[in-house]
């Protein structure tokens, strides 16, 4: 019963556009867990301390047994108990349970797989937040109020009686005087039950409007241009005073904030931002600023048109954090041919979306693959596409950043942003933070050096990823109107596709 | 004993002829019923909170929910049929030992206690929406918790209310006795739901230094103890009722500690093995002794002033004991399965912190600060003041009780 419950209160929440990741709070992995290959999927709940859903799908093997265990970054007296996912009737392969997240940040989802292979585990870092506010339902508004004035007016009948009634010895008739005195004593209780509820009233509203002030946003951010002509620079900086002020610890306490954890590079990157013009989603660009201090992230401009666009930033702290800074910015017409790409790993497109199979500027093509299948919201959507050379062979693919690609998914109006690659939705920074945390890790920074000699080993790494198929896990959140870029690499240049997606809303909106 | 005044509330002669004498059954039942589901009510909170402090994770059928549940239907249905049968089936002198309820009749503690068991049904579902809407609260202090406290605590009073009207109506010394005891029980009982209400500021010895704990405590604590000194027939009442709420407490603490549990949720900062126990209980039954004394020696002509006295009195002795047991709970001797002292919740981040007094007042050169602290204990003593007066009039109006 709890559940359905919990499935109306689930339909009537207003979900804020401030979760961690833009719109897109649920968080999805593919990857291996030991010699398994795992699917996992957790749906979030909206406020902390709330149960997440824990879908864990083992692709082509029967385990004996799955088990899912939830903890906090910094948990330093071990680990609760793993809680055993139990097989989904009509979805084989698929296994669930259902996990509270008490404190708010970094947690993990450690998902175990045991069976004939032997055992393995995968950790998917998952930033919870709270989220949304969910308003009072009108009929519990209905009920909760009648039964308020209910008890109302029985605690002043029962005032009433007991001045009236109460102290009199049994059988003795009330005097004139004492009926009087018991519609005193009613009016009396009555205003002091109603001063109470007011009371009451003005603590609930302070609670909300406490929740409110906690529920997370990201860091105020703003864009600008700097310099002109062709050196021209796109300039991030980040306004939040909860992060510019990070190091004064005084500064802090007094304002009631912890400090947050430094960055920490992901795929060599500290940021990953992305520019999408407002109008028509016509124009995109991946770009990765770099900083001194970072408070602001400097990166040359690339040649996009004129146009108002919105700025997407993707961060990771050291505690596994993993956010998006949101942003706009006016720019002025393009000093660089329109077109050019940026350097090295820097991605730009222009145009609109591909009808059919796209065809990349050296001839290869990016097809998705049933591209025909309806998208509906909620549901794991088929973003699967396939690589081939001008003469149609499966191509092979180098190494972008680490990964055989990335897509980036937007709607058209902004409200849902979300960087995917191979492995999902989740960062792999914040992956490795988890990884490479040792017991008793007090000092900053030191994950963050350990992340980056690893990422330096892996920028290393050039050997081609054959086949030519790529797969990203992940489900629309809402319906609406979307855009998917597909960004690989080729002959060293990034080179990236548009599809277009429209994703219907759910027939049954609200259930798992 | 008993004070003059009430024993001549008492002369038989005031009694309507046409009622016979003989106590009625259901009555003697009712008490019975309303007074063990208030134990187990107590007992459940007190379960159900260890249980967030080492276990974490429940459900709505845990034990120590099923136990609160229980006692709150068994309550309120069995004051029910109480009201009902007196309504319907009731003997003339049943009819007359109650009051009209919008056409019912029962005895006053049957109606607190029914209208406490539907506040208590109100709390589910406001509770349920509010960790939907805010997220699970960990803490006591919230809006549907309160609601949930105040049919407790409804609960609890009605019972008291049908012992107290039970007790002045009784003739017979041995009867008196027994229901006199039953009140002091109920109203350690009552001690016990208040000190949980105020366990977040008046209860860790961490706070024994801070005037907070102080005035919190002088609020809510000479209420009960006053009222249940003036309205208990047995010799030193708010005494024997503090002495049922250290009791209650102490046992818990020593039982629940020999039960192996470990933690469910995470974060996990602190390493439990057993069921992590209550804090120590107040020493309430210090002064309570003393509101004992001074409201038999003071008599019932100058409540102003009497109240006065009991605040203060309150405050200071509750200083007295508290501020050096607070010191003494901190020293390694206190941590040990007597004093519990070491025992702290899953989620509880180690550190020097926990050894340290907390918000004590200092000045800027970092000493303790006398005059503010003066300043916090006098607030203190003025809430103790108020609070006694307002358990003045409710332990006159319980002692003239008699439906």
């Amino acid at each position: 019963m709890r559940r359905s419950v919990g499935r109306v209160l689930g339909l009537a929440a207003l979900v804020a556009l401030c979760t961690a990741h833009v719109g897109s709070p649920d968080v999805w992995y593919e990857g291996s867990a030991g010699p398994y290959h795992v699917v996992v999927y957790v749906r979030l709940p909206g406020v902390i301390p709330g149960i997440a859903d824990i879908n864990v799908q083992v692709v082509d093997a029967r385990p004996e047994q799955v088990t899912a265990m939830v903890n906090l970054y910094n948990a330093s007296a071990g680990t609760p108990p793993p809680d055993v996912a139990q097989p989904v009737a009509g979805a084989a392969g698929w296994y669930a349970t259902r996990l509270w997240i008490m404190a708010p940040g970094s947690n993990s989802v450690t998902v175990a797989v045991s069976g004939a292979l032997g055992s393995g585990s995968a950790v998917v870092p998952v930033a919870a937040v709270p989220s949304r506010r969910l308003p009072l339902q009108r009929w519990l508004g209905v009920v909760l109020g009648a039964m308020g004035l209910f008890l109302f007016a029985g605690i002043v009948t029962i005032a009433g009686a007991a001045v009236r009634e109460g102290v009199l010895p049994p059988g003795e008739a009330p005097s004139r005087r004492r009926l009087v005195g018991a519609r005193g004593a009613m009016a009396g209780s009555a205003l002091i039950v109603g001063l109470l509820l007011l009371g009451g009233w003005t603590w609930w509203d302070g609670e909300d409007r406490a929740f409110r002030e906690r529920m997370y946003r990201p860091f105020a951010t703003t864009a600008t241009v700097i310099g002109s002509g062709p050196r021209r620079t796109l300039r991030l900086e980040i306004q939040d005073s909860g992060w510019v002020m990070r190091g004064d610890s005084l500064w802090l306490r007094q304002h009631g904030q912890r400090a947050w954890p430094p960055l920490v590079t992901d795929h060599g990157k500290l940021v990953h931002l992305f520019l999408i013009r407002q109008s028509d989603m016509g124009a995109f660009a991946h770009l990765h600023p770099t900083t001194r201090d970072s408070v602001h992230f400097e990166a040359p401009l690339p040649g996009l048109p004129a146009g108002r666009y919105r700025i997407f930033a993707d961060l990771v702290h050291e505690s596994g954090f993993a956010k998006t800074l949101v942003t706009s910015i006016d720019l002025p017409g393009p000093t660089l041919p329109p077109g050019v790409d940026s350097a090295g790993d820097d991605g730009i497109y222009l145009g609109a979306a591909a009808a059919g199979p796209a065809v990349l500027p050296d001839g290869a093509t990016i097809t998705w693959e049933g591209a025909g299948t309806p998208l509906v919201a909620g549901a794991p959507a088929a973003l699967r596409f396939t690589v081939r050379e001008p003469d149609g062979r499966p191509a092979s693919l180098e190494p972008y950043l680490g990964m055989p690609g990335h897509a980036v998914v937007a709607r058209e109006d902004g409200a849902v942003f979300i960087h995917l690659h191979p492995m999902g939705t989740v960062s792999m920074a914040a992956q490795e933070t988890f990884a490479l945390r040792r017991l008793g890790d007090t000092a900053t920074g030191a994950i963050g050096s350990r992340i980056a000699a690893r990422d330096s080993a892996m920028a290393a790494m050039t050997q081609a990823i054959p086949g030519g198929r790529l797969s990203f896990p992940y489900a629309f959140p809402q319906p609406g109107r979307y855009r998917v870029w597909v960004q690989v690499k080729r002959g060293g240049r990034v080179r990236t596709a548009a599809f277009d997606a429209r994703v219907r809303p759910a027939a049954n909106a609200g259930a798992s | 004993m008993a004070s003059a005044a009430t024993q001549s509330s008492l002369r038989p002669d005031m009694r309507a002829p046409a009622i016979s004498a003989e106590p009625a059954a259901s009555g003697a039942r009712t008490r019975s019923a309303v007074l063990i589901s208030s134990a187990a009510i107590v007992a459940g909170i007190l379960w159900d909170i260890s249980w967030h402090k080492t276990i974490g994770r429940d459900t709505f059928w845990t034990l120590p929910h099923v136990l609160e549940q229980l006692g709150a239907i068994v309550a309120g249905v069995s004051c029910g049929w109480l009201v009902l049968h007196t309504t319907f089936a009731g003997s003339p002198r049943e009819r007359a030992e109650s009051v009209r309820f919008w056409g019912f009749h029962g005895p006053l503690g049957a109606w607190v206690t029914i209208w406490g068991t539907f506040v208590m049904l109100t709390s589910a579902p406001f509770d349920n929406w509010w960790h939907d809407a805010y997220g699970l609260d960990v803490k006591i202090m919230s809006p549907p918790h309160m609601v949930l406290a105040v049919g407790m605590i409804s609960i609890v009073l009605g019972g008291m209310l049908l012992l107290l009207a039970a007790q002045n109506r009784a003739t017979g010394s041995e009867q008196i006795r027994w229901l006199a005891r039953g009140f002091v029980f109920a109203g350690g009982l009552l001690l016990v739901m208040v000190a949980t209400m105020v366990s977040e500021y008046a209860s860790r010895a961490n706070t024994m230094h801070q005037p907070l704990f102080y005035q919190v405590a002088a609020g809510a604590f000479p209420v009960l103890l006053v009222a249940l000194g003036r309205a208990g027939r047995l010799r030193l009442p708010a005494t024997a009722s503090a002495a049922v709420y250290m009791g209650i407490i102490l046992a818990t603490m020593w039982i629940l500690q020999l039960f192996p549990a470990q933690a469910k949720l995470a974060p996990i900062y602190t390493r439990v093995s057993h069921m992590v126990p209550p804090e120590f209980p107040l020493l309430l039954i210090v002064p309570a002794l003393a509101i004992d004394l001074l409201l038999r020696r003071a008599g019932r002509r100058h409540d102003w002033l009497l109240a006065a006295g009991l605040g203060l009195g309150f405050v200071s002795l509750l200083l007295a004991v508290q501020w050096w047991f607070g010191e003494f709970l901190l020293s390694p001797a206190a941590r040990n399965f007597f004093f519990a002292a070491d025992q702290w919740p899953y989620m509880v981040q180690p550190g020097p912190w926990q050894h340290r007094f907390w918000g004590v007042t200092r000045d800027a050169a970092g000493n303790l600060d006398a005059l503010a602290l003066g300043r916090g204990l006098a607030f203190a003593a003025l809430f103790a003041m108020g609070s006694a007066r307002v358990g003045l009039w409710w332990g006159n109006g319980m002692s003239r009780v008699m439906r």
